[in-house]
């Protein structure tokens, strides 16, 4: 049964109150879409099917209503938070949505120093969170470059890394317990325990869920003590990405965690690091911890890129002071935005992941299919920035002209057909197709070959969360 | 030592650059000069007026023709050469920067655009200007007469001059035999409109912490009082408490106000961003650790609404005294 | 008509933290661990100039354009990209001497370019730069070629051979006027703000061009001998401390603090504004 926009939206408000209950159209314009149409958004097209509302929650009873009401009739529902997602995963995929938005609810509940963990509802900002450790010597470990605007309950929804990562893990391995409601609205409780083994981990069912089965509303981390003063630098230019990966996997296998290990092809490095760097790969490291381990890994890494000749060690303040303006903050925001609009030159990235055996044929094949099959590129590299013992992460970053082409036909023209080439050659050579900023609907066309005879597990925990289907369509299943 | 401050062009911007000139004469120079304004214009009906805004008692009247910078150029050149003059100071902008620099290269004098301040030395002018994109402050030293310095935008904020019993010293007219001119069809338009946001010097901004529409709306009502243009966060813009053209920060407006009231908003990165250029920022937010609180430069810990109402109150007191 | 655009390249001072705020030896800040952009008046004043170009293109006339760049080899990479991007000529003119607080000089070389080698009527170029910001460099070219200089320039359209069509800030609005070349054109806040990019089919089919290289004195410029006669030379440079005071007002109600706020902070600048 298909309900009317206006009987949804006074469902909506006897739940959540009328001033909760936003359905002033440019509010609902700019909730059909997140940063994916990020084109279409900055020439004022919008594509997708407006939704009927957008709920600010107040309170977990208030998300359990309101999924409650979705599920009774059919209604589709948008989880969001920080509103920073890049893959599509909060578009409205269909006429008159709810998008319900977490992001007054934004307490910081609980920090706890001696058992360190902190927690906190959806809708803080990690930044405020970073902030408000940082100031008494601790955080969270986690850096992704959304910070700014990211929120907690985001940035768990879609299995979020941070680029400190080889050394902190990703937002999986920070995680203790969290709080989810389903779409039925039961709500769930997972308490914070270290570790235990009563059964399956079922945190993974909501850590990166995308919405799609639940909705977070409450997260609890751990946190590290906060010491940087004990960052130490490291910084090298190369030819060959082959020989960086190398490097890479050297580092890892020998037991170094360094916070950050980056390699840059040349084309990417050229964005950043042309005033040191002209045609070459860069690889950085940098050690971080209590004063003897970050000294430890510093030397461990510095005398195993020593063991590759055709290292060339830069000046550590370089790296420094790269590392210092890292985050996409809002004015980088609002000067990309000027600048794509009057250039028609837009830029993308698309991350996966593979092992150390394949990671080096998934970069190379992937980006020479790009450079031949896609018109009017004018940049197409990328860079490794999450290592593991056994692999390591490919950052492909894209830009192109936008040519003879109306914004709404710029995704099918030029984003798709170069995401589909990154996916059939990861896949090809057995890497995963997402690494860190979740299937969205981007690539949710590819998920059935990323599970393969596991999409069974997946598509199981689909059907019985969310027997309705009313938890964002499109995002990781296919509409 | 003497000196010779240009006033010139429409009522309109003379009163700013006679603002500007009396406020660095005042508090902007160090050293022994005594002076006059030469005064450059077109109109008759201006000269009254033009005297009277002179920052110097002593006056020189010009009559030139409009917007040709290039012959207040060849006319200062000839004072240049003729008067002893020393230092000749330009008001802020693009005339300015045009006139001290080609007047400079006429006479071989030196040349200081954008001055904050500037003191006199036995042999040499010493001048602070900024550099850097505004990170540094430069010290400079001129040599060579005569000195063409051009002051900088700040001070434009100055006050009205006090008074002065002005004495016009002479009253020429040197609008005759001109140099043909290499502009054709001159038309002056109205500017693009950037947007009373962008432009305001006082402003107030609410956040979330307004709590619910008719908070935003009691927040606007009192930034109308107080004579400030008013903006919102995006959650604010987001809620549809307050219209999208409001917004402030990023996706919306970046502003520069030189002062900015803000209530209720925690100063995340986004909102900050579009007022850090703010020269004087005020936070009235109840949570201490906001980080507004710490950007600010006066924060009072307390229920926004009530206090920026309060703040209307006083200001329009204050207002009807003036 | 002939177009010469001439930038600089500097390195991205928003890159540089707070810390590296601080006078180094001889004058200068360190600015070697960041990187590089192109000034961004001069990026307006490139892209002008392509779309004059494209503009003149359309009616079938065709405008070769020139890039000129002062400094040493970290204009390179810029000047590939505006080959790249179609200008006909790119050159930059070697200084070993830092030319930061040099603006006669630049203008100099710029001048004796112009004469000597390019012969252009129309030489475009950003309003100011930094590390100076003296804005002056447009109009000392003007007064070396005794051109007519206008400043702060939003757009320019080609009308003729010899004339276009100029609009400028002023400071009390906007003036549009025709204007007879050879002229110079200072770009301020234009609209157009930035440079279009080539794509990789074009850098490739363009790597090969040269890019010409010239000394100072094959323009005719004595670097040494004009700083030595330089009339205004920096002096010395200072830090900038900016940290908001952050005080709290105490009060008991919401009146007392409003109170103590505005006669405290606000009576003056509220006076003014």
């Amino acid at each position: 049964m298909h309900l009317s926009r206006e009987i949804i939206v006074e469902g909506l408000q006897r739940i959540a109150r009328p001033e909760n209950v936003i359905t002033d159209e440019r509010v609902l314009r700019e909730s059909s879409i997140d940063r994916f149409r990020k084109y279409e958004d900055i020439h004022g097209v919008y594509t997708q099917p407006l939704p009927a509302a957008v709920v600010m929650a107040r309170s977990v009873q208030q998300v359990a209503e309101v999924l409650g009401f979705a599920n009774e009739h059919g209604i589709n529902v948008v989880p969001r938070t920080g509103h920073s997602a890049t893959e599509g995963g909060l578009e409205t995929a269909v006429a008159d949505s709810i998008v319900l938005d977490g992001s007054g609810m934004n307490q910081i509940l609980a920090i706890d120093t001696y058992t360190m963990q902190a927690t906190c509802q959806c809708g803080v900002p990690l930044q405020v969170l970073e902030d408000r450790l940082r100031e008494q010597g601790f955080t969270t470990g986690h850096s992704p470059q959304s910070k700014p605007l990211a929120q907690m309950g985001g940035l768990v929804a879609t299995r979020s890394i941070g680029q400190f990562s080889t050394l902190y893990g990703g937002i999986e391995d920070m995680v203790v317990g969290l709080e989810a409601v389903f779409p039925d609205g039961t709500v769930t409780r997972i308490k914070n325990v270290p570790r235990r083994a009563a059964g399956p981990d079922i945190r993974h069912v909501v850590i990166g869920n995308e919405g799609a089965l639940c909705y977070i509303t409450e997260v609890t981390v751990k946190l590290f003590p906060y010491l940087p003063q004990n960052n130490t630098f490291l910084g090298y230019t190369l030819d060959s990405m082959k020989v960086g990966f190398e490097v890479l996997r050297e580092v890892m296998v020998s037991g170094y965690r360094p916070s950050v290990a980056r390699l840059y092809d040349p084309t990417d490095a050229a964005f950043h690091f042309s005033h040191f760097a002209e045609d070459q790969c860069v690889l950085i490291f940098v050690a971080e911890g209590p004063a003897g381990i970050a000294k430890a890994t510093a030397e461990g890494i510095e005398a195993i890129v020593a063991g590759h000749q055709e290292c060339r060690r830069v000046d550590s303040t370089l790296i420094a002071t790269w590392f210092a303006d890292l985050n996409w903050g809002p004015e980088k925001v609002a000067e990309e935005r000027e600048e794509i609009k009057q250039t028609n030159n837009i830029g993308f990235t698309t991350e996966v992941s593979g092992g150390w055996g394949c990671i080096n044929d998934i970069y190379e094949n992937a980006l020479r299919r790009i450079v031949d099959e896609i018109p009017d590129i004018t940049m197409a590299g990328g860079h490794s920035s999450h290592s593991y013992i056994n692999g390591t992460n490919m950052y492909f970053v894209y830009y192109y002209n936008v040519v003879d082409c109306k914004p709404e036909e710029e995704i099918t023209k030029y984003h798709t057909p170069i995401n589909k080439i990154i996916c059939e050659e990861t896949l090809r050579f057995g890497g995963s197709i997402v690494h860190h900023h979740g299937m969205g609907k981007a690539r949710a066309p590819w998920v059935k070959d990323e599970y393969q005879s596991s999409y069974y597990i997946l598509e199981t925990l689909k059907r019985a969360f969310d027997p309705n289907g009313i938890m964002n369509k499109g995002t990781i299943f296919p509409k | 030592m003497r000196f010779a401050a240009i006033l010139y062009g429409t009522i309109g911007t003379a009163t700013q650059q006679a603002q500007a000139l009396g406020g660095f004469l005042r508090e902007g120079l160090i050293g022994d000069l005594v002076g006059e304004t030469l005064v450059f214009y077109h109109d008759e009906r201006d000269r009254k007026r033009l005297v009277e805004l002179s920052p110097t008692r002593d006056v020189r009247l010009i009559k030139t023709t409009a917007r040709r910078p290039d012959r207040m150029v060849e006319i200062l050149t000839a004072v240049a050469r003729g008067e002893g003059i020393s230092l000749f100071l330009f008001a802020g902008g693009s005339v300015g920067t045009e006139l001290a620099t080609r007047l400079a290269c006429r006479t071989n004098g030196a040349v200081l655009t954008d001055a904050l301040s500037i003191e006199m030395g036995p042999e040499r002018l010493l001048c602070r200007k900024n550099v850097y994109s505004n990170h540094m402050v430069g010290r400079f030293e001129l040599s060579a007469h005569p000195w063409c310095v051009s002051i900088d935008a700040c001070w434009k904020d100055g006050r009205s001059p006090t008074s002065l019993e002005h004495q016009v010293l002479s009253d020429t007219d040197e609008t005759g035999g001109i140099s043909t001119t290499p502009f054709e069809d001159l038309e002056l338009v109205d500017p693009p409109a950037t947007g009373d946001l962008a432009e305001s010097r006082f402003l107030v901004v609410a956040g979330n912490g307004a709590g619910n529409r008719e908070g935003v709306e009691r927040i606007a009502e009192a930034a109308r009082r107080m004579g400030a243009g008013f903006g919102v966060s995006r959650p604010v813009a987001m809620n549809a408490w307050a219209p999208m053209d409001r917004l402030i920060g990023v996706s919306g407006t970046r502003t520069a106000p030189a002062l900015c009231i803000v209530v209720g908003a925690s100063g995340a990165p986004a909102l900050h961003w579009g007022i850090e250029k703010a020269a004087f920022i005020v936070a009235i937010d109840l949570d201490e650790q906001a980080p507004i609180v710490r950007n600010a430069d006066a924060a009072i810990l307390d229920d926004g609404v009530a206090i920026v109402e309060e703040l209307a109150e006083i200001i329009a007191a204050e207002r009807k005294n003036e | 008509m002939r177009i010469l655009v001439c930038f600089k390249v500097t390195p991205d001072f928003e890159a540089l933290r707070e810390a590296d705020w601080v006078a180094g030896a001889a004058h200068g800040v360190e600015t070697r661990y960041v990187r590089r952009i192109f000034n961004c008046f001069d990026e307006s004043a490139l892209e002008m100039a392509l779309r004059l170009s494209d503009t003149l293109a359309g009616r079938g006339v065709t405008v070769g354009l020139g890039a000129l760049s002062v400094g040493g080899g970290e204009a390179e990479p810029y000047l590939k990209t505006l080959y790249a991007l179609g200008y006909e000529r790119a050159a930059r003119v070697h200084s070993e001497v830092n030319l930061d607080f040099a603006p006669a000089v630049i203008a100099s070389i710029i001048a004796g370019y112009v004469r000597r080698v390019d012969h252009s009527d129309l030489v475009v170029l950003g309003c100011r730069s930094g590390p100076g910001d003296s804005g002056t460099v447009p109009f000392l070219v003007a007064e070396k070629l005794g051109w007519p200089c206008l400043t702060q320039v939003i757009e320019v359209e080609p009308l003729t051979d010899d004339r276009v069509r100029v609009a400028w800030m002023v400071d009390d609005g906007l003036l549009r006027v025709t204007l007879r070349l050879p002229c110079v054109l200072a770009v301020g806040n234009a609209v157009v703000s930035h440079l279009r990019v080539p794509t990789l089919t074009d850098r490739l089919a363009r790597r090969n061009k040269r890019i010409d290289v010239f000394r100072a004195a094959d323009l005719g410029v004595d670097i040494t001998g004009e700083l030595r006669r330089g009339t205004c030379v920096l002096a010395g440079l200072e830090e900038i401390h900016r940290a908001r005071q952050g005080v709290i007002i105490a009060g008991e109600t919401p009146r007392e603090k409003a109170r103590d706020l505005f006669d405290s902070h606000l009576k003056s600048m509220i006076e003014k504004l």
